[in-house]
This record gives C-alpha cells, structure tokens and sequence, in this order.
C-alpha cells in the first residue's frame, strides 16, 4: 500500500461534491471535494506499488486537453488500468457538473 | 474461452523479450495463466501471468494451440481447500447463497484452489463471478450484496452479462451509470444488459 500526492493548476472550486467508482480489483474509489482556487490536489492510495511516475503522466494527460476545476481528490485504486482511471475521473467531474 | 478461466500449457517461448524474470519463472515453474478480457491477434487469447507479488502482474498472449488444459471458474466452486483462511471460509459460508446460480472463483482464491499454489493470505478478498444472462433487477441485486456484506472478508462478485463485466456492488448502488468491462475495453453504461453503442 503506498499514498500518493500530485498538484495541478486548476480554474475555480465548484460547489458540490460526488463520490463515484467502486471499491474492487480493477477498479477505483474517488471522492471529489472543492478546493482552493487555482488549486487541484491528487492523492492516491494504491494496493499497486512503484507506480508514481505512470499516474502523473496520467493525470498530465487529462488535464492537459481541458484546465479541471479546483478540487480536493481522493483515490482508493485497486488496481484500476488507466482507461479505467480517466472514466472514473471523467465520471466524478460530470457528476461536480451537474450539482 | 472466457475471462478468468485459467490455462495451462504456456511456455517461455511464448513470452516477448522483454518479460520481467518473474513472468519466466512463473511460466517455467508450470503455472497457469488468466484469460483477460482483451481483443487478442487472430489465433491466440489474451492472458495476464500472475506473480507473487500483487503488483506482478504481465499482460500476454497465448497461442491457442498451446492449450493443454483450461478450468472455469466453475469448476473451483466445489473445491475444498486444506488451508484455514477467511476468504476460504467465507467462499464455504456461500456455497449455500449461490446454489441455485451459475457462480465461480476467480482472482486469488481461484488461482490457489486450481493449483494448491499459496495465493491467498489473511487479509486476501473473495473474487466471485455470478454469470447474469438475464438482467439481474437493482432491488435482486442490493438483497445479494447485503448477504455477501455480512461474510467475514470482503467479497468482490462481478456480474457477468452478455456483453461484460459490472461490479455487483456498484450495480447495487444505484449509481446511474456503472462500470462495464469489455473486450474492447471499460465503458460507463447506463444498462449492463444492453450492448455497448
């Protein structure tokens, strides 16, 4: 088990939050909280060691095609591919969206 | 040939280059691997090679001609195993559940009831798949989940529909949109029952 923290520019806190995913191998638990403007922190807790470096290029991947809202998120992965991760994610911010 | 079903016969002549020494010496040692739920080339099944480590995990393709033998899940449902552990414990608690379902042992438990391999340890989780050709209704579903949720270690079921994977837990939830696993790859779908558009 390893805990996981990344930082990312981001637009404004949206007002509600969501809790999307599943606890379960192959997938992943997020829970989305507003932040501090300008602010995205990430931390990730994983069953899968040694893999730092591939969620960040996944994150820098995401937020590269769109700036997210300024959010607190916490991750329970479970082994989740990164296909899976990007739903999830994609998941919790439609979700934000719709508050 | 279905996801989870485990198959013997792999060699390392069939691993890239490039596999870890763990993959080789697992795949030497004889063990079997795990159909994946992935497109393969033309002649061969998508399988993943189990280490002992959780992390070691190894994305493959087999060649079907290899094939010597394969065991579903099915299969491992009646298997008594020797060892004393809760995932072995609460696996004999649901025997009785599931008896009127098409149900198996996947993931850890599964591995180690085919091969009598140590997979599982104390604080291992029970992988179930519960084969659902017909929708199974939300109401159905959260009645099955709060009898698996009394067992004494966690138990992931997944519901196997004709068109993927869905976790039960999620489905039981009331989540609008739940998690299908593929072939083709996961997808957020509103009907599990439904092919994927």
């Amino acid at each position: 088990m390893e805990t996981l923290s990344f930082e990312f520019p981001a637009g404004q806190p949206p007002k509600g939050r969501a809790l999307v995913g599943c606890v379960g191998s192959g997938d992943l638990e997020v829970l989305l909280e507003p932040g501090t403007a300008g602010v995205l922190t990430i931390q990730v807790q994983t069953s899968v060691n040694g893999a730092e470096q591939r969620w960040q290029h996944l994150f820098e991947r995401i937020f590269q095609e769109q700036t997210p809202p300024a959010l607190n998120i916490d991750i329970h992965d479970f082994g989740a591919t990164p296909g899976v991760v990007r739903l999830r994610l994609e998941q919790g911010f439609e979700e934000i969206g719709h508050d | 040939m279905n996801a989870h079903d485990l198959l013997w016969g792999m060699t390392p002549a069939h691993l890239p280059a490039d596999a870890p020494a763990w993959v080789l010496e697992a795949i030497g040692a004889g063990h079997p691997v795990v159909v994946r739920r992935a497109i393969a080339e033309p002649g061969h099944v998508a399988v993943g090679v189990r280490g002992r480590l959780r992390e070691q995990r190894f994305a493959a393709q087999m060649p079907l001609p290899a094939v010597q033998r394969r065991v579903a899940p099915e299969a491992l449902r009646g298997v008594i195993s020797p060892r004393d552990l809760p995932a072995l414990r609460t696996l004999d608690q649901l025997r009785a559940v599931l008896a009127q379902e098409s149900w198996g042992v996947t993931g850890s438990a599964g591995f180690e009831l085919a091969t009598g391999i140590e997979a599982l340890h104390a604080q291992s989780d029970l992988d179930l798949i519960l084969r659902t050709p017909l929708r199974l209704e939300r109401g159905d579903a959260q009645d099955l989940l709060a009898i698996l949720d009394t067992a004494e270690c966690a138990v992931d079921l997944q519901l196997q529909t004709p068109f993927g994977a869905v976790a039960l837990r999620e489905w039981a939830n009331g989540s609008r949109r739940v998690l299908l696993k593929t072939v083709s790859g996961a997808h957020l779908v509103v009907d599990p029952w439904q092919a994927v558009a």
